[in-house]
């Protein structure tokens, strides 16, 4: 058996953990990091298969030796980051992708330049060394690393362990680019790297990866102001931030208020620091989301609920002020606290809400996430169905509709519309036409879904005029 | 069930499709779902995470159950709720509006600090509060103020001194403490902040900068090329804007000190009248002492209304240095131009730039000259509370001076001005012959006697006002008759055809005058015949416009005695010496010729109209007119009986100076209305008095302190002449 102290990044083994049911598992995870705080050694792993937001540290009695995997030899085809899915591109990423184009670092390179940074090593004690071992023999081992980057998967999980025995000489790679630090950036915007986030009377553990100033991502819990987002590292300075900041409410204009819940419209450019504040945080809950860039070209949608301490931040959503490509939504989150209670819903009903003031036809920003997906297929699902199943027919004759028709009510984009049909498998070839089938089950399933569908979008409580972003100088 | 056989046609999304429920299709199983006829749309997620184990799970479940199932949901990492502190650290006060909330642009920013006292800050504020109030607040706000103050180097305690406004000890304990903190401190500021990108782009991997601006290339969507265009020139505009505000405070300041100077002075006289300290005496004995920087005991107002001009009286006599070639700059007079100091910046860097420095040896004599000029213009403007003056680039239109214009340097400490000392202390006669100095020899006709040294300048109304300057040639100019250079007219053409290289002759006389100054009356006079050195002398009279010149006389009389401290001078205006009594002469004669056959010419083609009823009228059109004409003339339409008041005088000169424009072409007769023309802008300068010339080219200047022609004369001279003509 391995001993425990020659796991490095990038060996397999089944983790532990505790399913929703509370059963144990042990699904196959990836060591992403190794880190020795007093004691012991602590393993960051990512569960194969499943969302990075479960990755975690792990202690070693979680670790399951007897079917370590070390990482393989060959399959380090270094892999292109951020591929392109299934999505259309957005303007913002290709920028960053573009920044980041040298890609394929090897993966030896990608040590170096783990190593060159010192920030990191902390995060991979053991790491330097090897390097340095590896340089001062003159040979090289083809130290592989944890296979950043989304095509890990491809490497294959059932492969044996054929080159486990790490330590077979073999050329250095001197292709590919020295300097791309991408490999480095992965390794560290794929980590988490805040603990906990205290916002208002919630404790938040973070997803993802999220930039907060570096010397705060050390810290037990990184404190929020719940009104104006900023971050302090202490209750103390909590304390003394309260007593200087007088917000009850998102810094921008109310635009809708029923009940209890309001939204809010700050713009990025006016508010930058609310705006930054506000991403950081959506930024440890949103994987995709990029802060790459300032905030000035987007506009956000707050949603609060009102109570007696003020106008508590339930969930957002940003906005390009321009979009050449149809979004009316950039970002969407309802932070951790409130979801499944059916805001997210709420806050994608007011997104298509505005775009039908605008008059516009709008969908989401690619890629979504696997919550983005389900919730708009939920979203879409119900609003179309509901137009389908109110259709009347007139004059005896059978109710019929247009996909353009369903777009042009529901503010959702056509393409979304005929997945939506498809997904629902709603769309049927009969006598030579296509026509639309309720099922049963489909026609119940609505009926149930609809039932527990509370919150709702008033439109008589929405006072928005949309600006003409086109024009000069307004943004 | 039948096998798909055809081929189905696209999905149309223009064409309406019929909804069937589950019941209304009997053959339901004849129905094909031909899904992949449509094309299948992508989920919009990227390819890996679509496979991820607990969406999937999700998915099916959705498809089975067509709801949620809690235990198919998508897990997430855990929240805690409900921190036991909460309501303590917020306060349940908050009360909604009736209204929506509409928040005002720019009310969000209150002043108060980034910077959150932690609890180590506040062991320190529970130390410091044994010997001392320091609330944590204000903590906060020196830390804060410090935290700002400071990049990658921290701010010294001299620097924090400046910066914070407290007491010594309390400034050293929080700056010690604050510096020994900030050096235990892991992030690069106390208060942390987001990483922000560096512009040489070694930042651009960096995974904790975040929010980079986006100016590189900036998001131009369509209909927006010029984003970047116009953004720069935001930029631009707030740079200036800032700069405004700058200059504007700066104004305040010197607008306090003027006020605070005004009530020291009115306190000083009080104090001198409660002590009847008339004679002086007393003052002279307290001031004594504080000679370097001695006070006068009021501000001088000049007649003309200018208010700032008490540098020349308040500039003492005893710092009167011995610097030898100072004396170029000493008797250069300070003038103030309201307009100057909001053109500082100017657009165009120039070639000759570089103002010369003071104590250079005056190699061009004139340009030195004009630096310093510009120097004391800076200075009588009041700024001596700001030593460092910005630099200063003045636009060449506005300025006739050319490449000698006088340019503050930035970071230079410009001098004051030394005031009267030139007088006091005559340095040589180089300077009569600078042509920036506008000092030259002057003779008087009525009473005919030589003045002097002096310098002209146009005073209120048009009148010709002599400031008189001592030199050691005093004595001898006194018994020297006036008359003692004829003019001649041969002198005058040729004069007249090289006024421009007049200027620059004379520049070059000088330094024989000025290595030997002693010998330098007779060679003076033999230059002044010659034509090097300036010298001045009104025109002869006209047997008819003696009672006028009388008056005018007088006045330069009266102005004489104040001449040394009405100090009002175009500077700038470097022709100023260039004409001589010869031209003057000679375009008097010329007009007086002119005039006549002009007024002839009237009177014939508009049949016999007395000539003092139309002349007030053109006369009112015509703002400035060669100076003597003109002070007769102001004065006049002054008066509500204008026509009564007009003298024969009077009227003679303004019709002479309305004929002389088109006199000096030489070609009266050629063209225009009544063979007159319309006058052309610099000829003026021969025979109108030189500053007249000179700022009607340099007409587009805004009026500046002393009161000038107004700038227009040339282009007004044909519409005055309108009712002339043709009335």
């Amino acid at each position: 058996l391995t001993s425990v102290v020659e796991l490095v990044e990038g060996c397999r083994l089944p983790v532990l953990r505790k399913n929703q049911e509370n059963e144990d598992e042990w699904p196959l995870a990836e060591i992403l990091s190794v880190k020795e705080v007093p004691g012991k050694k602590l393993y960051y792993v990512h569960y194969i298969d499943f969302n990075k937001r479960l990755d975690e540290w792990v202690t070693p009695d979680r670790l399951d030796m007897k079917k370590l995997q070390f990482p393989k030899k060959e399959a380090k085809t270094p892999t292109k980051n951020g591929l392109p899915g299934s999505r259309p591109s957005s303007p913002d990423r290709d920028v960053v992708r573009d920044h980041t184009g040298s890609l394929l670092p090897t993966t030896f390179c990608a040590y170096l330049s783990t190593a060159q940074c010192p920030r990191s090593t902390n995060l991979h004690p053991t790491l330097t060394l090897k390097i340095v071992r590896c340089q001062m023999n003159g040979t090289t081992r083809r130290l592989v690393p944890s296979q950043p980057g989304r095509k890990r998967k491809n490497c294959g999980t059932d492969e044996d362990s054929q080159d486990s025995l790490d330590g077979i000489p073999s050329a250095p790679r001197m292709t590919g680019s020295l300097v791309s630090d991408r490999s480095h950036d992965d390794i560290v915007t794929r980590m988490k790297n805040i603990d906990c986030i205290e916002l208002g009377r919630h404790r938040l553990k973070p997803w993802y990866f999220s930039p907060y100033p570096q010397e705060l991502t050390t810290l037990p819990i990184l404190y929020l102001c719940e009104f104006c987002l900023k971050y302090l590292k202490s209750l103390k300075c909590l304390q003394r931030h309260l007593t200087k900041c007088n917000l009850r409410h998102p810094p921008g204009n109310e635009i809708y208020r029923k009940g209890t819940i309001s939204f809010f419209e700050i713009d990025g450019r006016k508010n930058k620091t609310y705006s930054q504040n506000l991403c950081l945080l959506a930024k440890c809950f949103l994987d995709h989301k990029t802060l790459y860039y300032d905030t000035d070209p987007f506009l956000f949608y707050v949603m609060t609920e009102y109570d007696s301490k003020g106008f508590h931040i339930v969930g957002y959503f940003s906005k390009e002020k321009e979009s050449t490509e149809d979004y009316n939504v950039a970002c969407i989150l309802t932070l951790p606290p409130y979801q499944r209670r059916g805001y997210g819903k709420l806050l994608i009903e007011f997104s298509y809400e505005l775009s039908k003031v605008e008059g516009k036809t709008g969908t989401p920003e690619k890629p979504l996430s696997d919550l983005g997906l389900l919730s708009y297929r939920s979203y879409w699902s119900q609003t179309i169905l509901e137009i389908l199943m109110d259709l009347k027919s007139d004059n005896g004759e059978r109710p019929q509709i247009t996909i353009n028709e369903i777009s042009e009510i529901t503010s959702v984009k056509k393409e979304d519309v005929i997945s939506t049909l498809q997904y629902l498998n709603l769309i049927n070839y009969y006598k030579g036409q296509y026509i639309l089938t309720l099922s049963e089950d489909i026609v119940d399933g609505h009926e149930r879904a609809m039932q527990k569908r509370h919150l709702r979008i008033d439109p008589k409580c929405l006072h928005f005029t949309p600006k003409d972003w086109s024009k000069r100088g307004k943004w | 069930m039948s096998k798909l056989s055809f081929r189905a046609r696209a999905l149309d999304a223009a064409k309406p499709l019929p909804i069937y429920r589950n019941g209304d299709i009997p053959d339901l199983n004849d129905c094909v779902s031909i899904n992949r006829a449509v094309p299948q749309m992508p989920t919009g997620m990227e390819k890996e995470e679509e496979s991820e184990h607990h969406l999937q799970r999700a998915i099916c479940a959705q498809q089975v159950f067509r709801e949620k199932r809690d235990s198919m949901v998508i897990p997430v990492p855990e929240v805690e709720g409900s921190i036991t502190y909460y309501d303590r650290l917020y306060k349940g006060d908050f009360r909604q509006t009736k209204q929506l909330i509409h928040i005002q642009p720019f009310g969000l920013d209150n002043e108060q600090p980034d910077y959150d006292m932690d609890s180590e800050d506040e062991m320190l504020l529970n130390r410091l509060n044994r010997k001392m109030e320091l609330k944590p607040l204000q903590f906060e706000v020196m830390v804060d103020r410090l935290e700002k103050a400071s990049g990658n180097q921290l701010v010294t305690l001299q620097e924090a001194k400046l910066l914070l406004n407290e007491d010594d000890y309390l400034l050293k304990s929080v700056y010690d403490y604050w510096v020994r903190k900030r050096k235990n401190c892991r992030g690069p500021s106390l208060t942390p902040q987001v990483k922000q990108e560096k512009r040489d782009g070694s930042t651009n991997n960096d995974a904790y900068v975040a929010f980079r601006r986006r100016t590189e290339k900036m998001q131009t969507r369509k209909n927006r090329k010029n984003d970047e265009a116009s953004y720069e020139k935001m930029l631009k505009l707030r740079r200036e804007f800032s700069r405004t505000v700058t200059i504007l405070e700066m104004i305040k300041k010197r607008e306090k000190s003027k006020r605070e100077l005004l009530h020291l002075t009115l306190e000083v006289v009080e104090k001198r009248y409660q002590m009847g300290d008339f004679s002086g005496e007393v003052l002279k004995e307290v001031s004594a002492p504080l000679a370097e920087k001695a006070v006068f005991p009021a501000p001088v107002c000049l007649p003309n209304g200018n208010r700032h001009k008490m540098e020349s009286k308040i500039k003492t006599h005893k710092q009167q240095p011995s610097h030898p070639t100072r004396h170029l700059s000493a008797h250069s007079e300070p003038r103030f131009d309201f307009t100057r100091p909001h053109r500082k910046y100017g657009r165009r860097p120039r070639l000759d730039a570089a103002p010369r420095p003071p104590g250079r040896p005056p190699q061009r004599p004139h340009a030195i000259a004009d630096g310093d000029i510009k120097q004391y213009d800076f200075h009588s403007s009041g700024e001596e509370d700001s030593p460092l003056s910005p630099s200063s680039e003045p636009d060449e239109e506005n300025d006739p001076d050319g490449a000698f214009i006088f340019r503050r340097r930035d970071g230079c400490h410009y001098l004051a001005p030394l005031g009267e000392q030139r007088w006091c202390s005559p340095p040589g006669l180089a300077w009569l012959a600078d042509p920036g100095q506008r000092n030259s020899l002057t003779a008087l006709s009525v009473p005919r006697r030589w003045v002097g040294v002096s310098h002209r300048r146009l005073g209120r109304g048009g009148r010709i006002v002599l400031d008189r300057t001592s030199s050691d040639l005093d004595r001898a100019l006194r018994l020297l008759d006036p008359d003692v250079f004829c003019p001649s007219t041969a002198s005058v053409t040729h004069h007249h055809m090289h006024t421009d290289t007049h200027v620059n002759a004379a520049t070059h006389t000088p330094p024989a005058a000025r290595t030997n100054p002693q010998c330098s009356l007779a060679q003076l006079l033999s230059n002044i015949q010659a034509c090097r050195v300036r010298y001045f002398r009104p025109r002869p009279l006209h047997e008819n416009g003696k009672e006028g010149s009388k008056k005018d006389a007088l006045q330069h009389d009266d102005r004489k005695g104040r001449g040394t401290f009405a100090v009002a001078n175009n500077s700038r205006t470097s022709l100023s010496g260039g004409i001589t009594e010869e031209q003057f002469q000679s375009h008097q004669q010329q007009l007086e010729q002119m005039k006549q056959q002009q007024i002839a010419q009237s009177i014939h083609q508009q049949g016999v109209q007395p000539q003092g009823l139309q002349l007030p009228q053109t006369m009112q059109h015509i703002p400035a007119l060669p100076e003597r004409s003109h002070s007769h003339v102001t004065t006049m339409v002054s008066t509500d009986s204008v026509s009564k008041t007009l003298d024969s005088a009077s009227a003679h000169f303004a019709a002479s100076a309305v004929v002389s424009a088109p006199n000096q072409e030489s070609k009266p007769h050629r063209a225009g209305i009544n063979g007159i023309l319309p006058c052309q802008g610099p000829r003026q300068t021969k025979f109108g008095r030189p500053a007249a010339g000179a700022s009607s080219t340099s007409s587009v200047r805004p009026s500046g302190g002393p009161p000038r022609p107004a700038p227009g004369v040339p282009q007004s001279l044909p519409h005055g002449l309108g009712p002339l003509s043709s009335g």
